[in-house]
């Protein structure tokens, strides 16, 4: 089974932990801008903090744009060959996420392989606020999915008390949905 | 001497305005194994240009400004996104400086200088651009008096990359407003001691800073192993998921309860309506997200949003504790949509939020007593609670016009204009007292009375151990918390990290001796780096001697004097006696004369 990251971004608080634990890892190196993911912050309207990472796509925009054939996949993770790449960063400019990162000192663009398929990526590992997650490819969609389905039923709550604790409990009423006809209108 | 092979570029940037010359100043181990970063380099290169040109106006061109972090910051390690910005206060007018949060420190760092210092003054406003190794400053006319975000927005879009930092001023720091903060990603500033009036000063609306370069760090693999450690005991942390819900915010109730919290300009030091403006209240109606600084877990900042009444549409960073308390209890404001409005006025023209409420608490206080008549207030009353009036008056300190051209003078100015207000200006030195009330806890009065920066909470926060540990201290127990607090807190700015995980979660100091010592490849115990920290400690007070100040400068506010009347704490007052027995053993322990001098001279 595939699993491939998913970031949240109203989790994340733009603190860039995740940058510093991909460079120190993969590059050696203390630099948050050797990261393979990027923390993009904008504000105050809208205020949106977002780790950009690749998405490891089945149909790459990368891979097609690459024009020496430098960039492949093995095993699901879309990968560059380093000897392989002119450093013409056609891949970048084609990645409609922005997913991929130049840096002044390397010729070959910065790209997440999910740490060398190794387990657990490190962003994920160190993210303080669980804002990066690495989950099955088909658990993907799964938050809008939910959310869909709840808010397509007739939620009602009631309060009750529980061990002398109030305690509240969502539940749908399809008795009186069926009173109703396809357009959600008293039948 | 030790060898330290990281940690540092061993560059300073110098820039000279009047002429727009640069250059850089190469340093060796023995500089940095004496004043280790940070503060501890603004310290000595204010130090060196006092020497050199003597004490001198601190908005004239000779003063000087120094933007330093420290060898920590941007290393990975939590809460590492920490740096000083320093000069001659003119608040004070002496030593002055203030810690910022964010990335700025960090991009500094990357465009490989250990510190920036100004001197002299542009022809016209402009911004300097560090872009790694290639400076220039650049003419922007079109900037002056924009706010702080449209500046960062501005200057972000000429130079066509969002992920360039700013540090800028508003309107505040253009107007030479003696209490003006330099702020950087919308709402990380270096808040007190007025550095926002230095750099208008100089016309430097902004300095824009982009930098690719690797951290120097000697031992790699140690660090990794170390941070690693501290992130996953942060992590698991109690009171975690608290801080990164409410932040600083959540002090608020902690400090009414212990009887702390500044309300009506410190008359009362509790607040019955503190609820109003608690960490409940902005979770239940107003925070709409987290932010933090630069590789710290903890994200105590809170962005918050007003969704309706006068003020909807305010959306700001903040407030923390400090501002909550400066701008509502202080002010008597119990809507905490005003709070969030005037915290979002502060941001935007580059007002420091607890000079701000502290002063304008006095001003009500003092209208309310007759001291001042509605002549002193342009005819236009202000009381308790009328945020209408209080906004306006923050922009009118801000443009420097009405009643707020008096306010913009600072404690000082204010007190030099009306000195009737002497009993209810609450400041040290000249700088306006932060949000804690020290009469229950008269180590945090000492703390207050002998900061370098005058009354300021973060170089000493004592109070809260007092309170819940100190019955039964003696005057002895008291100075030496506040002596080791001033040391391992200026301990911290010298690193460039945050002292929060520290104070707040109970991270061990030991920690961060065992990571400089992993970053400069060289060991040093936390013994011989509070040595440093007592170095600098003392050579801003040989700065402070030299400018001027005296024993009589080293007391609390009168206010201090003057029983609380109310609350937990009614009763509680600091007993000067005690206080002069507890000054005079603070001095000899530091081996400071009886007058306070120092060992050492500036000259």
């Amino acid at each position: 089974m595939r699993r491939k990251i998913a970031v949240v971004p109203e989790k994340c608080s733009g603190c860039r932990v995740c940058e510093m634990a991909c460079a120190i890892h993969r590059q050696r190196l203390n630099n948050p801008k050797k990261a393979r993911i990027r923390v993009t912050t904008i504000y105050p309207h809208p205020v949106v903090r977002m780790p950009v990472v690749c998405n490891q796509c089945k149909d790459a925009k990368c891979m097609s744009a690459c024009p020496a054939d430098a960039i492949y996949r093995q095993n699901g993770v879309v990968k560059i060959r380093h000897d392989d790449c002119m450093g013409c960063h056609a891949c970048v400019e084609a990645c409609p996420f922005g997913a991929m990162y130049i840096h002044p000192d390397i010729d070959v663009p910065l790209k997440c392989d999910l740490c060398e398929d190794s387990g657990l990526p490190q962003c994920v590992k160190m993210c303080p606020t669980g804002a990066i997650v690495f989950m099955p490819e088909h658990v993907f969609g799964q938050a809008h999915r939910l959310n869909n389905v709840l808010s397509y039923t007739h939620m009602k709550e009631i309060e009750y008390m529980e061990h002398g604790k109030p305690k509240r409990l969502h539940y749908a009423d399809n008795n009186a949905a069926e009173r109703r006809d396809r357009t959600g209108g008293e039948r | 001497m030790k060898k330290h092979n990281g940690g540092y570029f061993r560059k300073i940037l110098h820039v000279d305005m009047t002429g727009g010359s640069t250059r850089t100043e190469a340093i060796d181990d023995e500089f940095i194994e004496t004043y280790i970063g940070g503060r501890g380099f603004a310290v000595k290169l204010l130090w060196d240009n006092l020497v050199k040109n003597g004490p001198t106006d601190p908005l004239a061109p000779e003063s000087m400004l120094v933007v330093a972090a420290g060898p920590l910051t941007g290393v990975y390690l939590p809460s590492s996104g920490k740096n000083s910005f320093a000069s001659i206060s003119p608040a004070t007018g002496l030593f002055g400086d203030s810690s910022m949060g964010g990335g700025f420190g960090v991009e500094l760092r990357q465009a490989g200088y250990d510190a920036l210092a100004i001197v002299g003054k542009g022809r016209e406003l402009s911004y300097l651009f560090i872009d790694d190794d290639v400076v220039t400053i650049v003419p922007c006319p079109e900037l002056k008096g924009k706010g702080n975000l449209e500046t960062e927005g501005r200057i972000r879009d000429r130079l066509g990359d969002h992920g360039v930092r700013v540090a800028s001023i508003g309107v505040a720091g253009e107007n030479l407003v003696r209490f003006a903060c330099v702020t950087s990603e919308w709402s990380r500033n270096a808040g007190r001691t007025g550095i926002g009036a230095v750099m208008g000063s100089k016309n430097i609306k902004a300095i824009a800073v982009r930098g690719h370069q690797d951290l120097p760090v000697a031992e790699i693999d140690k660090v990794i192993e170390v941070s690693e450690q501290a992130y996953k005991e942060l992590g698991a942390h109690d009171m975690m998921g608290h801080w990164q819900r409410q932040g600083l915010m959540g002090v608020i109730d902690y400090a009414n309860v212990m009887g702390i919290l500044p309300t009506h300009n410190f008359r009362d030091t509790h607040w019955e309506k503190s609820k109003s403006i608690n960490g409940k209240t902005m979770l239940a109606s107003h925070k709409i997200g987290n932010t933090a600084c630069f590789g710290c877990p903890m994200c105590c900042g809170n962005i918050n949003l007003v969704k309706e009444g006068k003020w909807a549409g305010t959306v700001t960073e903040g407030p923390e504790y400090e501002s909550a308390a400066m701008l509502g209890s202080n002010l008597g404001i119990d809507n905490f949509a005003s709070v969030l409005r005037g915290n979002h006025l502060c941001d935007e023209l580059g007002l420091d939020t607890i000079s701000t409420g502290n002063l304008i608490a006095a001003l009500i206080e003092g209208y309310e007593k007759d001291l001042l008549t509605l002549d002193d207030l342009d005819g236009k009353p202000v009381m308790w609670g009328d945020d209408d009036r209080i906004m306006e008056i923050i922009e009118q300190i801000a443009e420097c016009r009405c009643v707020g051209a008096t306010l913009a003078l600072g404690a000082k100015g204010v007190l030099e204009r009306w000195p009737q207000l002497e009993p209810i200006v609450l400041h040290v030195k000249g700088l306006e007292q932060s949000a804690y009330d020290c009469r229950g806890a008269s180590s945090m009065a000492l703390a207050y009375g002998t900061s370098d920066i005058g009354a300021h909470h973060s170089r000493a926060w004592t109070v809260g151990k007092e309170l819940e540990m100190g019955a039964d201290w003696g005057i002895d127990e008291k100075a030496d918390l506040v002596i080791y607090h001033q040391h391992i807190r200026s301990l911290f700015d010298m690193f460039g990290v945050c002292r929060l995980p520290w104070i707040e979660l109970g991270f061990h100091e030991d920690f961060y001796a065992e990571l400089y010592s992993a970053v400069v490849g060289q060991e040093y115990s936390l013994n011989d780096l509070l040595a440093r920290s007592q170095h600098v400690y003392d050579m801003t007070r040989a700065i402070n001697m030299k400018l001027g100040a005296a024993k009589s400068d080293d007391y609390p506010p009168a206010r201090t004097f003057t029983p609380i009347h109310s609350g937990p704490l009614a009763g509680k007052v600091c007993n000067r006696d005690e206080y002069e027995k507890m000054l005079a053993l603070y001095y000899k322990k530091r081996g400071w004369d009886e007058q306070g001098k120092p060992p050492i001279t500036c000259d």
